[in-house]
């Protein structure tokens, strides 16, 4: 039995690997195996010679099963981190290559190598990485999204990283954003040090603003302009047939998305303990919200209702078919690509505070990592200053280092970002384990009011998927 | 035949790797998905209280759940039937002895040995509004007949149409399948039977419902129980094209048990609904055995 179960993690290891085009490496550390083992089988010697290689791996079997050992080549052994993070297989850019070269300055500097794990698909990263955790096969580092962070965080999956900050002079946290860094915070305790984020912001499109004649957004605006300057960038066809050509907003039913404008009207999806939404999401600030939103889509059509989204492209903002969207610094790329002449400004408000909602990723060690040291070192070198620099140049969001990030300053759209950390606060998800669910429930509720042709009015729509998050948040 | 013990031993070790594997992936998570489902079993939770039959008075107390079970339903009395009838039908066609029927057969083979979720992709893009393939035919006629289709129609996102469209991609994808299956069915009829017919003056209809359907019903059986265990299974297409909406109308119970699980992270609750959903699998598919022996007793000769 034992030799069979060697037999399999050795197939396992050498072919099992998510890491492809690279030597395949062994990450135990076993004692030293007898000079006797065959040399090494490569996986590319295994393809040309099956049946030798069949007789070398059971072989090796036999000799690794008396050794008691981790089967290993006579090369040296290469410490290997191992970081998640999300995404799945993409096209080449430059933003990659920088990434990987960065890394492989991290490799060089540590004689180690690091594994960058890719997790793909929408909404899987969490299940996948969790799953890994209980079956304690979990990556070193991880790539912690503020939007599902409670979830790690209140389960034990991550390491308390105030013992490392502690113990490394080099380390100081001052140098990041305070209230980002808050996101994984618990009491004393810290969980991931911010690599970038973004608050979300609303941006609009210069070109249409002046073809209307519109003057910018401005910090502090309300409502009230925002409806006025949505109502003149709707634009009708001559002949006025089948709707508007162009309109004021964007709107996309993502609860991330228009969640913040609750927000800046006083109202909330939860109460302040994140224990439940009655009383929040159906209380009178929301409803007002969530009452402005659809009659914006609805009853004036000033915002693109996503019954009509389709005939307006992937992104109607980009197509300069939409003045204003909200959006996060990720959108600055493509739009700076486009050559589209853009600004940001924060969201605007209707007698409440500034208010908007800070989304992060963080990078933070598994409770069940196997190179904590290490990974601590990669997360120091990561989130530095000058590394930061560099990976933020690309536009893709704002360092969580404050000295990187104020490499930046005194371009306008970078500014009018930094002013929004000052009034951003961190997602439910980062607090509330089920938030990602409750995400999916608020998406159901627009568009089953969206979807109604006004037969289901917002208080009652939101009263009773209030009920819902209720029972969900309860059984946690 | 030789069935002393002494060579017995001999059989046991032939049928061992196959047993092994079963019982390691297929009973072994069977059980354990049991025993789960009588516990509150979240995924990261250190324990794991006994809760008896909690999980299945709280799913049926939930109204989402049920509305999983009555879409799933819906699918399931939509795409069988239809999938049934269409693939015997095409069957029938690339049955005739035509030159090139080969280069057919393989044609409608194709969807099955592709990835479901490419397939699913080539569904949405053939539905987009506008530059999809179904709007933009739309459009054409249009213009063609003056007719007034509406051509922004965005299937996906309502709640009729996304069910529908669901259940067409199953004629597609399953159509393959089904149709070797009753090809082989049909292939397998006497021609000596068909003479006899036609000396009795049947025609071609008149042959088909009273030769081909009788002799086939064994296949057809097994078509009709298997096309239904599949669409209680449906998953993929859900989880790509629609996300259970729009309005959770395409919610079925295995994309509701995958939220339960891995949004939710609730393994135990998980667990108890796949036994539901085994159970309507297992009541349904010996309804459709008895239904069937039952006709086939009948259709038999005497």
């Amino acid at each position: 039995m034992r030799g069979l179960a060697t037999l399999f993690g050795r197939v396992v290891s050498r072919f099992g690997e998510p890491y492809a085009g690279r030597d395949v490496e062994h990450r135990c550390v076993g004692p030293a195996v007898s000079a006797e083992q065959p040399r090494a089988t490569t996986p590319k010697r295994v393809k040309a010679v099956p049946m030798r290689a069949v007789r070398l791996i059971l072989g090796s079997v036999a000799i690794v099963s008396l050794a008691g050992g981790c089967a290993d080549d006579e090369q040296a052994v290469t410490t290997v981190l191992r970081v998640a993070n999300w995404g799945g297989v993409q096209v080449e850019s430059d933003f990659m290559t920088l990434e990987r070269e960065i890394r492989e300055e991290f490799e060089r500097q540590q004689g180690v190598r690091v594994q960058f794990e890719q997790i793909p698909g929408h909404g899987q990263y969490a299940p996948k990485l969790l799953m890994m955790h209980v079956t304690g096969s979990v990556p070193d580092v991880v790539t912690l999204d503020a939007s599902s962070a409670a979830v790690f965080i209140d389960n034990n999956v991550l390491r308390d990283l105030t013992p490392f900050i502690a113990g490394d002079p080099t380390f100081e946290l001052d140098h990041y954003f305070e209230n980002v860094v808050n996101i994984a915070r618990r009491g004393e305790v810290l969980y991931a040090i911010p690599l970038d984020f973004t608050p979300m912001v609303m941006y609009y499109n210069k070109t249409l603003f002046d073809a209307a004649g519109v003057a910018y957004p401005q910090p502090g605006w309300s409502w009230d302009d925002f409806f006025a300057a949505a109502q003149r960038l709707t634009v009708y066809a001559d002949d006025a047939r089948g709707g508007p050509v162009q309109f004021g907003f964007n709107f996309e039913n993502a609860a991330p998305l228009w969640m913040p404008l609750l927000w800046t009207n006083g109202g909330d999806v939860l109460d302040p303990t994140g224990k439940r939404a009655s009383g929040y999401l159906d209380g009178p600030k929301s409803v007002e919200a969530i009452q402005f939103i659809v009659d914006l889509l609805e009853k004036h059509e000033y915002g693109l209702h996503p019954k009509r989204r389709a005939a307006f492209g992937l992104d109607p903002f980009r197509a300069g078919k939409a003045g204003l969207d909200m959006k996060g610094h990720w959108a600055m790329i493509e739009c700076r690509a486009d050559g589209l002449d853009f600004g940001v400004v924060g969201l605007p408000t209707n007698g409440a505070e500034r208010a908007t909602v800070i989304y992060e990723a963080g990078l933070a060690i598994a409770q069940r990592a196997e190179q904590p040291e290490l990974a601590w070192e990669y997360i120091k070198y990561m989130t530095s200053a000058d590394v930061q620099r560099r990976r933020v140049a690309s536009g893709l969001a704002i360092s969580g280092n404050k000295q990187a990030a104020a490499h930046f300053a005194g371009n306008p759209v970078e500014d009018a970002f930094i002013e929004e950390v000052n009034y951003a606060r961190p997602p439910w998800g980062a607090t509330v384990e089920r938030y990602p669910f409750v995400e999916g429930l608020l998406k159901e509720m627009m568009e089953d009011i969206l979807y109604s042709d006004g037969k289901l009015s917002v208080e009652q729509a939101t009263r009773e998927t209030a009920k819902l998050i209720d029972a969900a948040l309860a059984e946690q | 035949m030789n069935t002393s013990g002494s060579h017995n031993w001999r059989g046991y070790l032939f049928v061992a790797p196959a047993t092994a594997y079963l019982a390691l992936f297929a009973l072994f998570p069977m059980l354990f998905a049991a025993w789960m489902a009588l516990h509150r079993w979240h995924l990261l939770k250190e324990d794991h209280p006994f809760v008896g039959l909690a999980n299945f008075t709280a799913m049926f107390a939930d109204p989402f759940f049920r509305g999983a079970i009555y879409n799933t339903l819906i699918y399931v009395a939509f795409s069988v039937p239809l999938g049934v009838v269409t693939s015997l039908a095409v069957a029938m066609l690339v049955a005739q002895r035509l030159r090139g029927v080969g280069f057919f057969r393989t044609l409608f083979y194709i969807p099955a040995v592709s990835s479901q979720v490419a397939l699913s992709m080539v569904v949405i893009w053939i539905l987009l509004p506008e530059q999809g393939l179904v709007n933009y035919g739309f459009a054409k006629l249009n213009a063609l007949l003056g007719a007034e289709i509406p051509t922004a129609t965005d299937f996906l996102k309502q709640t009729g149409w996304a069910m529908a469209a669901l259940v067409a991609m199953s004629l597609w994808i399953g159509l393959g399948p089904r149709m070797i299956i009753f090809l082989a069915g049909i292939q397998s009829i006497p021609e000596t039977l068909y003479e006899a017919a036609a000396l009795d003056g049947a025609t071609g209809w008149k042959r088909f419902r009273h030769v081909t359907l009788p002799l086939l019903a064994p296949t057809t059986l097994f078509v009709v129980v298997t096309t239904t265990i599949a669409a209680f299974q449906l998953f993929t297409p859900v989880y790509v094209m629609t996300e259970g909406g729009p309005r959770r109308s395409t919610d079925v119970v295995l994309y509701h048990i995958y939220k339960e699980a891995w949004q939710k992270f609730e393994i135990g609750m998980a667990s108890a609904m796949s036994y539901v959903l085994f159970a309507m699998i297992l009541i349904v598919a010996l309804f459709q055995f008895r239904i069937m022996r039952r006709a086939l007793s009948e259709g038999a000769p005497a």
